[in-house]
């Protein structure tokens, strides 16, 4: 039984003194110091670009940018309850998640394109045999992707992903099913 | 009976009730079909919890400093009131702190020259120039804040009074737990952290009373 990373506690733990480093400067961001907000940047940047990438399933340097400068302007709401990494994930999260249901009502109004949404989709055109992981990862329907990515790649349960995704539980689960079925035939 | 498809990813997450959880055992120990899907599913998880982070095509960060207004390179005069620099200098010493006491803890397992015990831990010595750092900041604080005290109304006075005063406990308490056990990495961070709220409390009332005057 596998259960080495689950729920937000264990998302990708830093070690206490990048977590300290973190606090330090996100106060200092917070007051207004832009060469603290360029460190918590450095030190983040790439996590919070493969999180993107891999939800949208593309490309996402400008979203990540569109994070992080939004992150700039929230700094001051971070307490440090939570680790500022922990912070700014979810602030990632809940960002992409937002531009899916925006991008959801503008082609419901404007291009009358059905909205599959979380709806069980449909298998991969192509097989996912010899395909990189992560290639056969983006050809996931948005819906598997996401909850894929959130629980395997981030470690989210189930009950928080519902939550973000606006779905219940077992549809959480058997999108996650969904994706790990697809995903095995690239390891194969 | 063969399990319900999702049942085996349930399995692998934990999430199946111990009964179920037998039951898929006693027929996958059976079932070479469902003891290679298992297999197949455990590789997958595996597989995405090693996935290697990959760094932007090209710096980002030219993008985000021109969005929030900051120059690249060069120096920016930061416009603060005096309360938010001295708070932000107390800050940096607390960070440069951090580090000390990182380089300290990883010195001896890194260092080649056997050298005096490790001291890691800043409460526990005598008061270090970091230290007499935070403290200087309080007191600047402290004494920006006494001289605007009266801008203040009552109200806000008792509350941050009361704030204080759960600080400097939650403080003290660190430090003496830290004193016990000096190598304790959670109280070390613990105490930097408390300590920082107590500067954003002052920091904050600091310019509340600024603003007022």
């Amino acid at each position: 039984m596998i259960t080495t990373r689950t729920g937000t506690d264990t998302l990708r733990t830093t070690d206490a003194s990048s977590a300290d480093a973190d606090a330090v400067d996100a106060a200092l961001a917070a007051s207004g110091d832009p060469h603290a907000f360029e460190r918590l940047y450095r030190r983040h940047v790439n996590r919070v670009h493969n999180l993107v990438r891999r939800m949208l399933g593309e490309d996402a340097e400008d979203v990540t940018q569109e994070v992080l400068v939004r992150a700039w302007q929230k700094i001051g709401t971070f307490r440090g309850e939570a680790a500022f990494g922990t912070w700014l994930h979810r602030l990632a999260v809940n960002l992409v998640l937002n531009r899916r249901t925006s991008r959801s009502r503008f082609r419901r109004l404007f291009v009358e394109e059905p909205e599959t949404g979380l709806e069980p989709p449909a298998r991969p055109a192509s097989p996912a045999h010899g395909l990189d992981f992560e290639t056969a990862m983006a050809r996931l329907s948005p819906g598997a992707r996401q909850v894929f990515v959130l629980h395997d790649v981030e470690g989210y349960r189930h009950e928080e992903i519902a939550g973000m995704l606006g779905i219940n539980v077992g549809t959480s689960k058997s999108q996650l099913h969904y994706a790990r079925m697809a995903l095995r035939k690239t390891l194969g | 009976m063969h399990p319900l498809p999702e049942e085996l990813s349930e399995y692998l997450d934990g999430e199946l009730p111990p009964e179920r959880a037998g039951r898929l055992e006693r027929h996958v120990a059976e079932c070479r079909d469902c003891a290679a899907l298992l297999e197949e599913l455990r590789r997958v998880v595996l597989r995405a919890q090693a996935l290697d982070d990959r760094p932007p095509r090209h710096d980002l960060w030219p993008g985000v400093a021109a969005a929030i207004g900051t120059p690249v390179r060069g120096v920016r005069r930061v416009s603060l009131p005096l309360p938010a620099l001295i708070a932000a200098g107390a800050l940096l010493m607390l960070g440069s702190v951090g580090l000390t006491l990182l380089w300290q803890r990883e010195r001896p397992a890194t260092a080649t020259v056997a050298a005096a015990p490790a001291t890691p831990v800043l409460v526990s010595q005598a008061a270090s120039p970091s230290e007499l750092g935070y403290a200087g900041a309080v007191r600047g604080l402290e004494r920006e804040l006494e001289r605007n005290r009266d801008r203040l109304d009552t109200l806000t006075v008792r509350i941050l009074e009361e704030k204080l005063a759960l600080i400097d406990r939650a403080i003290g308490e660190a430090e003496r737990a830290l004193a016990a056990d000096p190598a304790d990495g959670y109280l070390s961070g613990h105490l930097t952290r408390t300590r920082m709220r107590k500067l954003d409390l002052l920091r904050r009332a600091a310019v509340l009373a600024h603003a007022e005057s």
